[in-house]
């Protein structure tokens, strides 16, 4: 039973490489071969590459100065915060929110078997995770030391020790997540800022890097032994990996300790958390009047409640709502030095500064692209606006709108933040503005049209229309284009015109666009919406 | 109230509706019968304007559901088979929603809201999001959420499944009442002991074709209607 369990998990795991959700069909073997070689070149050649960078930037400066361990440490740890945060949610989804866990607790499996084949999901996709970097941290040392039978047997036992260590930390953080769950209010919000603060700290950490590794090459002996003496478990990890058998035997023996008391806690609570999950706390109703809306506000509103109801919708859709006035922010901050050091840059091209202010406002702008799954987002539920009394256009304008509301304020904060560091006649500052209302317009337009060119309405996760979908990916990559476009034709030959009636000849044909894709909406979309 | 004529819809080539004609008037329980397949759905998604049909002519109160789609769907309310709402909204939000795309003023949709989930026993479960509901109170949440406009026309695909049997009953008397008021009611149901109490008149559909309608003596005279359709089937 346990064999049949685990073949399950692992066929559900691997699922997306061999059926294609979108058209409900199993994938032929030339695309099933496509997509290996597809996450192949991901994990190993991008997310790999990234970390044997890191590998052999560390390597052979720490063994030099006698810290090898501290070589196994860094990576293993490096390891194991990528297993077990990249796969917690993913745990807390497998082990609880299973939709087979009803199914399989009504059969006469053993809950431990059950219970067991999903920590071996668990643990492979944690294994799989941590691997991007423990892999190459094995093959540089390796390669790099020469190593010995010891020293690779050691290394190989570290890899082990660094899977199941991301194994327990992913199971402890998952129960904590599941239990926070049935507690919480506003999961979404607080998931996706808890999110948005691990991206955050990501890029903190990662622009520090080289910093970091230099600052720890030059003074490793000391960081050693401060390391040493303040956190001896930290040391004995490292040393595993050097192939120092006392300190793998008494790792081993903790890990067998703590993994006695990981499945005493998991088999004790799993049932009760399975199997209450779904009951959210209940909230009293109160009755109070609500106030009555026109049909276009509700639309927009229901479209708005469904942005906000999920953090994958918001996570992926939505960054740009804490990037554009973070922006703001910098340039009246930095912005006024920068825009000088690129006026002297661009003497011969004024006011190319302006031109890269809005730039990097329309690029980030691009983050805010609710309108291109909103369409797809309908699902099964597209019944409802088509019964609707309300025409077509309307729930349509209703989901451009959504995206422009959330975008066009936020974009006008941070062009007036440009405005005001610029160094710049006040009609182009006028202009600049302008031109991002007209933008953010364009941007809710041409993901609304696109998602409606283009929808996918038999979905089953709603990753698939907010991440997956060819609407999407069109509204990034067209977004990206046209983002760019202005400043690249600006730097070309714009700039002959000034940045003034360059910047009037942009708001008027970006306004003309915008009437166009509104027609098409109105008209053509319309009529592909009502035939969805 | 309701007025199709000649209605024929096709998938390709294959025909799912084909020149099927019916009236329903003012104050009548209009059931609809027939296997599964045979083109209850996309019939009753026709009438609501969720699908385009080749030929044929649908009118509700007098205006076409093709050609002024919206005044239509403002007197009329729809229940699928399987109501798949917004699961991100809570009950109350959603009654809300509809509400005001209807625009029913806040004071009238308070009270409806109160009658009808009192009635179905739903008033607690508003503030619930809706992925927390059961199949049965989601069904719940789309019948008020049909009255709650006082739609002159309802149109359900097999309103009783998923509803226990004190909602079921209760459903049935709404349902009388509704066409006692001068309202209609068209739905389709598998139930065929609910159909010949409930319904004033009924439709047997085969294969895409109307091949029996009126009135329940005039459709089952002696019989049961059980036995006219199993023996119509057979045909």
């Amino acid at each position: 039973m346990l064999k049949f369990l685990i073949k399950k998990q692992l066929l559900e795991i691997f699922r997306g490489y061999f059926f294609d959700a979108k058209k409900n069909r199993m994938r032929s073997k030339g695309q099933v071969a496509l997509w290996i070689i597809f996450f192949v070149v991901i994990m190993v050649g991008m997310m790999g590459g990234l970390f044997t960078v890191m590998a052999l930037s560390l390597c052979e400066g720490l063994n030099a100065a006698g810290v090898g361990w501290l070589y196994y440490a860094l990576m293993g740890l490096v390891a194991i915060v990528l297993g077990a945060f990249g796969s917690v949610f993913s745990t807390y989804s497998s082990l609880y929110l299973a939709k087979d866990n009803d199914l399989l607790l009504s059969l006469p499996i053993p809950v431990r078997t059950i219970i067991i084949s999903r920590l071996f999901t668990v643990f492979l996709m944690g294994a799989m995770y941590s691997a991007v970097a423990t892999i190459p941290a094995l093959i540089v040392d390796w390669i790099i030391i020469r190593a010995g039978a010891l020293r690779i047997l050691g290394g190989l036992i570290w890899f082990l020790i660094v899977t199941v260590i991301v194994m327990l930390l992913s199971v402890t953080l998952g129960w904590v997540v599941a239990r926070i769950s049935l507690k919480l209010k506003n999961k979404s919000i607080i998931t996706t800022l808890i999110a948005v603060a691990f991206i955050g700290i990501y890029y903190y950490v990662y622009f520090q890097a080289v910093d970091l590794i230099r600052d720890l090459i030059a003074n490793a002996a000391a960081y050693g032994s401060q390391i040493k003496g303040a956190a001896y478990g930290v040391y004995l990890f490292g040393r595993t990996g050097e192939g120092d058998f006392t300190a793998i035997g008494i790792f081993l023996a903790v890990l067998a300790v703590l993994c006695v008391l990981v499945w005493r806690l998991l088999s004790r609570s799993f049932l009760k958390i399975a199997t209450t999950s779904a009951s959210a706390p209940r909230i009293r109703y109160r009755e109070k009047t609500h106030q009555a809306r026109g049909p276009l506000t509700a639309l927009v509103l229901k479209e708005l409640g469904r942005f906000t109801s999920s953090s994958n919708y918001m996570l992926n859709c939505g960054l740009g709502v804490l990037l554009i006035p973070a922006s703001g922010i910098l340039l009246l901050v930095k912005g006024g030095e920068i825009c000088e050091i690129l006026d002297l840059v661009f003497t011969a091209r004024p006011d190319t500064s302006a031109m890269l202010v809005l730039t990097m406002l329309f690029l980030l702008s691009i983050m805010i692209d609710n309108a291109a799954p909103s369409v797809s987002l309908e699902g099964k539920s597209i019944w409802i606006p088509q019964s609707l009394p309300v025409s077509p256009a309307t729930v349509l304008r209703a989901k451009m709108l959504s995206q422009f509301v959330v975008s066009a304020p936020l974009m006008l904060f941070a062009a007036i933040c440009g405005a005001a560091i610029l160094k710049t006649s006040v009609a182009v500052r006028i202009l600049m503005v302008l031109m991002t209302l007209a933008f953010s317009a364009f941007s809710a337009l041409f993901n609304t049209v696109i998602g409606t060119k283009l929808p996918l309405l038999t979905w089953t996760s709603e990753l698939v229309p907010i991440k997956q979908t060819a609407a999407v990916a069109i509204a990034l990559f067209g977004g990206w284009f046209a983002a760019i476009l202005p400043v690249g034709l600006y730097l070309l030959v714009g700039y002959q015109l000034g940045a003034a009636a360059y910047l009037a000849i942009w708001i008027v044909l970006l306004c003309g666009i915008d009437l166009l894709l509104l027609r098409w909406l109105d008209k053509k979309g319309a009529a592909i919406f009502a035939a969805l | 109230m309701l007025i199709i004529e000649h209605l024929t819809k096709r998938y390709g080539q294959k025909t799912a509706v084909d020149d099927l004609s019916l009236h329903i008037r003012p104050g009548e329980i209009y059931g609809f019968i027939g296997h599964n397949g045979a083109g209850k759905t996309t019939t009753l998604k026709s009438i609501v304007g969720i699908l385009r049909f080749e030929e044929g002519r649908i009118t509700i109160d007098g205006h076409s559901i093709s050609e002024e789609p919206v005044v239509c769907k403002q007197m009329l309310a729809y229940i699928p088979d399987n109501p798949d709402l917004y699961d991100f909204m809570s009950g109350i939000k959603y009654l809300n929603f509809i509400a005001d795309v209807f625009g029913i003023p806040a004071d009238v949709r308070q009270e409806r809201i109160r009658k009808y989930a009192d009635l179905l026993e739903l008033t607690n479960d508003l503030a619930q999001p809706i992925s927390a509901y059961s199949h049965g109170m989601k069904q719940k949440l789309a019948v008020i959420a049909a009255w709650i406009h006082s739609p002159k026309l309802i149109v359900m695909d097999e309103p009783f499944v998923g509803l226990d049997p004190k909602a079921s009953h209760l459903l049935k008397e709404m349902m009388r009442e509704h066409c006692d008021a001068g309202g209609a009611i068209f739905f389709s149901t598998h139930v065929l002991e609910v159909a010949e109490k409930l319904c004033d008149k009924v439709a047997i559909i085969k294969q895409g074709r109307l091949i029996k309608a009126g009135t329940m003596e005039e459709v089952k005279g002696d019989d049961s209607l059980e036995e006219v359709f199993l023996e119509l089937e057979a045909e």
